[in-house]
């Protein structure tokens, strides 16, 4: 009996801290959603043939719903902020637990990249993924020097300054989310027209780094392993850090291993994108215009070159679709 | 079997900080436990005299910055602390105080003993023994006893130093002076007592788990009425070492007044220097004031206690601007000629002291403050209370420290402030 009560005290402590856990943590519902997509996967009730994966290259240029209105393919965005190859890699591998895809389209910005950046996009990305061994292995592969892998057990180690900072937001959204993105696309209505970017930076060195190519062959190898079609792409950015030796050696890379490569940006004219009003930041990122006219596009090639199915005309899906686009719809005329 | 296994994950730890730090610490700990052996029955005081001075060698090698930088050493993890553990011992062998030890592997725990490796208290061989290398059994009394000293060591460290470390910070950063130099020292004095008594407790506690007791190296020492009674009451372990092997070896009290005034003063060096060459000159005036005694005393005990807080608060400017000699005088000299009071407090927000965090502080200190006070009393009604409470006890202070603690990313919250001496 005296060991029962102290296991009940403990028991009502754990869990008074794991709500603090859960309430301290933000909740990327209103204010900087980018925290949200990770895990609106989850909420998902179909699958897709086509995965888009790559960093806000992707969730900001790629409307799935757009694809499936002008092209019928169905498809999903796994991107997030600066996503990292790595993290590319292992969220790649955990989407391929919940299905399997016809293809997997992977935007190559992430191979300038050799080492992990910054704690607050790692913390958009993994805070709300689900636990799984996928998870472990990212977050290893992700923490900066000064992060350490228990304050993403336990948020409150990380989160514990906000609790003079908690807003309406943390407690509506306590064990409750809403939709941010659609099908993993973010909208962006804002327009900022180009004018100007910095002068092109020199770097010490235009190679990708080991590291690069070892994640891109892993990404590659495990997709071949599954029959799945591995495409590349560049997204239309215009900021001039995508140098043509990267290009040159993507090419080689996509050439060596017989995988499709587009450079969107060299096509950009013919697709339509106008930089004065289809960027939201001045030609960093497509604003949902210009994500419009590339999806309608890119959907189009995909359904085109690998043969995708059109369930426009499948009464299940389209039923699915139809309800997703109307969800859509009425985002975009809110927004 | 457990003592084993003690000692092998104390070891393994140490070795994480480099090898150099097990090569000397096994150094030390071989070289005193066979001299230790021999010194037992063949009293050769010359032998003594140089096996001290071989183990006092590093870490007066280690004090001098410009040489380690030279070489390029790392400082081996716990110098400080395990090269007085192993002196006492040798030298309380020799004067047959404590008989040597017979079994390797206990000596071996002792000096390794990886709980007081980083922060101490500096252990005596005669007082740990007794209850290092007995056989460990479970006790439940013992493992409350030790998780509620362990969840208060961290409450005084991430309630309160680290708190206070964050105003620290940024007043040192911003070259601020004046009042700005006052409240630092004012709050230091609180952040050093709280960081360096909460890693002991964090030390004792762990400690008491295993069933060994380790004795306590405060007691109070912010309500101590002259610099003489401070050194009894703030890092007892080293004032007591200083004391058995320095003072007392030097003639202590029992020469002439003018020789122990020097015997103090050559004490406080010895002090000083222990902690690094830019602390000699708190150590020197440490020991003026212990000389000076009554000085300052008055007839009202709390004036008292407020003069020898100010006192020794002042002198911890030593260690907050301590990387000269001239750095310190310049901040109390600042305290007296630049008079910014009131800019100070129209700006505490700048310094880190918001609303929330000074509403945390004084609570936590007050905690502190009481707990101190009325220790016996509390500790005994915490040893009266029922599993369940002390379990909420227990539970309630670790759900303070991860929600109110400062800790995190820009924090190395695992070092303690002597953890570098």
């Amino acid at each position: 009996m005296k060991y029962l009560k102290v296991i009940l005290t403990l028991t009502f402590f754990t869990i008074i801290f794991i709500l603090l856990n859960i309430l301290l943590k933000p909740k990327y519902m209103t204010d900087l959603v980018e925290g949200s997509m990770t895990n609106a996967f989850y909420k998902e009730d179909m699958v897709h043939d086509v995965i888009f994966i790559g960093d806000c290259e992707v969730y900001a240029n790629f409307s799935p719903l757009e694809m499936y209105e002008t092209s019928g393919i169905t498809s999903y965005v796994r991107g997030n902020s600066q996503q990292l190859i790595w993290q590319s890699y292992y969220l790649l591998k955990e989407t391929l637990k919940y299905e399997t895809p016809e293809v997997v389209v992977f935007n190559v910005n992430s191979m300038r990249y050799s080492k992990p950046v910054s704690e607050a996009y790692n913390r958009l990305m993994i805070d709300n993924m689900k636990w799984s061994k996928e998870k472990i292995d990212l977050i290893n592969a992700s923490k900066t020097e000064e992060e350490n892998f228990l304050s993403y057990v336990l948020p409150i180690m990380r989160y514990h300054s906000r609790i003079t900072e908690l807003t309406k937001e943390d407690f509506e959204y306590l064990f409750r989310t809403k939709k941010t993105t659609y099908n993993g696309f973010l909208i962006n209505k804002n327009i900022k027209p180009y004018t100007s970017f910095p002068k092109e930076r020199r770097l010490p060195t235009y190679e990708f780094q080991d590291i690069d190519y070892e994640y891109l062959d892993k990404i590659r190898t495990l997709l071949e392993e599954k029959g799945i079609r591995l495409v590349l792409i560049k997204a239309p950015s215009l900021y001039p850090y995508w140098y043509d030796e990267y290009e040159t050696q993507i090419k080689e890379y996509a050439s060596t291993y017989n995988i499709d490569y587009y450079n969107l940006k060299s096509i950009a004219d013919s697709i339509g994108i106008d930089y004065e009003t289809d960027t939201y930041d001045g030609g960093l990122h497509l604003n949902y215009y210009g994500a419009k006219k590339l999806s309608k596009y890119f959907g189009e090639l995909l359904k085109k070159n690998y043969n995708l199915t059109d369930y426009r005309s499948d009464a299940k899906i389209s039923e699915i679709y139809n309800k997703k686009l109307i969800e859509y719809k009425k985002a975009l005329e809110s927004d | 079997m457990l003592n084993i296994l003690l000692l092998l994950l104390s070891i393994i730890v140490i070795t994480t900080f480099g090898l150099n730090s097990l090569i000397f610490i096994s150094l030390s700990a071989i070289s005193t436990y066979f001299t230790g052996k021999y010194l037992e029955k063949h009293k050769n005081k010359p032998l003594l005299i140089f096996i001290i001075i071989l183990n006092l060698l590093p870490l007066i090698f280690f004090r001098f910055t410009y040489l380690v930088n030279k070489f390029n050493i790392l400082v081996p993890i716990g110098l400080s602390y395990y090269t007085l553990s192993v002196i006492s011992y040798i030298v309380d062998v020799y004067k047959n105080e404590t008989k040597s030890e017979k079994n390797i592997l206990n000596y071996l725990l002792y000096v390794f003993y990886l709980p007081y490796i980083f922060i101490g208290p500096i252990s005596r061989y005669k007082d740990v023994s007794k209850t290092m290398f007995t056989k460990k059994k479970f006790d439940i009394t013992n493992t409350y006893k030790g998780l509620l000293r362990i969840s208060w060591g961290f409450f005084k460290k991430y309630l309160i130093a680290s708190r206070i470390s964050l105003v620290i910070s940024s007043i040192t950063s911003n070259n601020l002076v004046g009042a700005y130099a006052l409240l630092a020292c004012i709050l230091y004095s609180i952040e050093l007592y709280s960081d360096f008594s909460g890693g002991i407790d964090m030390v004792i506690g762990v400690s008491n788990i295993f069933g060994i007791k380790l004795k306590e190296n405060f007691n109070v020492p912010y309500i101590s009425e002259t610099i003489k009674e401070f050194w009894g009451r703030w890092h007892i372990a080293l004032s007591s070492f200083l004391k058995d092997y320095v003072y007392i070896p030097l003639g202590g009290n029992r020469v002439s007044k003018i020789r122990n005034k020097i015997n103090i003063i050559i004490t406080f060096l010895v002090s000083g220097f222990w902690h690094g060459t830019t602390y000699i000159l708190w150590g020197l005036f440490h020991g003026i004031l212990v000389c000076t005694g009554n000085l300052f005393k008055t007839k009202n005990k709390y004036i008292n206690i407020f003069i020898t807080f100010i006192l020794t608060s002042l002198l911890w400017s030593f260690f907050i601007w301590n990387t000269s000699f001239i750095e310190p005088l310049k901040m109390i000299l600042s305290i007296f000629t630049h008079f910014n009071y009131i800019t100070l407090f129209k700006n505490l927000t700048e310094i880190n002291l918001t609303l929330f965090n000074i509403v945390v502080l004084i609570l936590s200190i007050l905690i502190l403050t009481i707990y101190d006070l009325k220790q016996e009393k509390i500790n005994n009604k915490i040893s009266n209370l029922s599993p369940v409470l002390k379990t909420s006890l227990l539970c309630i202070t670790v759900i303070l420290v991860f929600t109110l603690g400062v800790y995190g990313i820009g924090f190395n919250h695992s070092e303690f402030i002597y953890s570098k001496f």
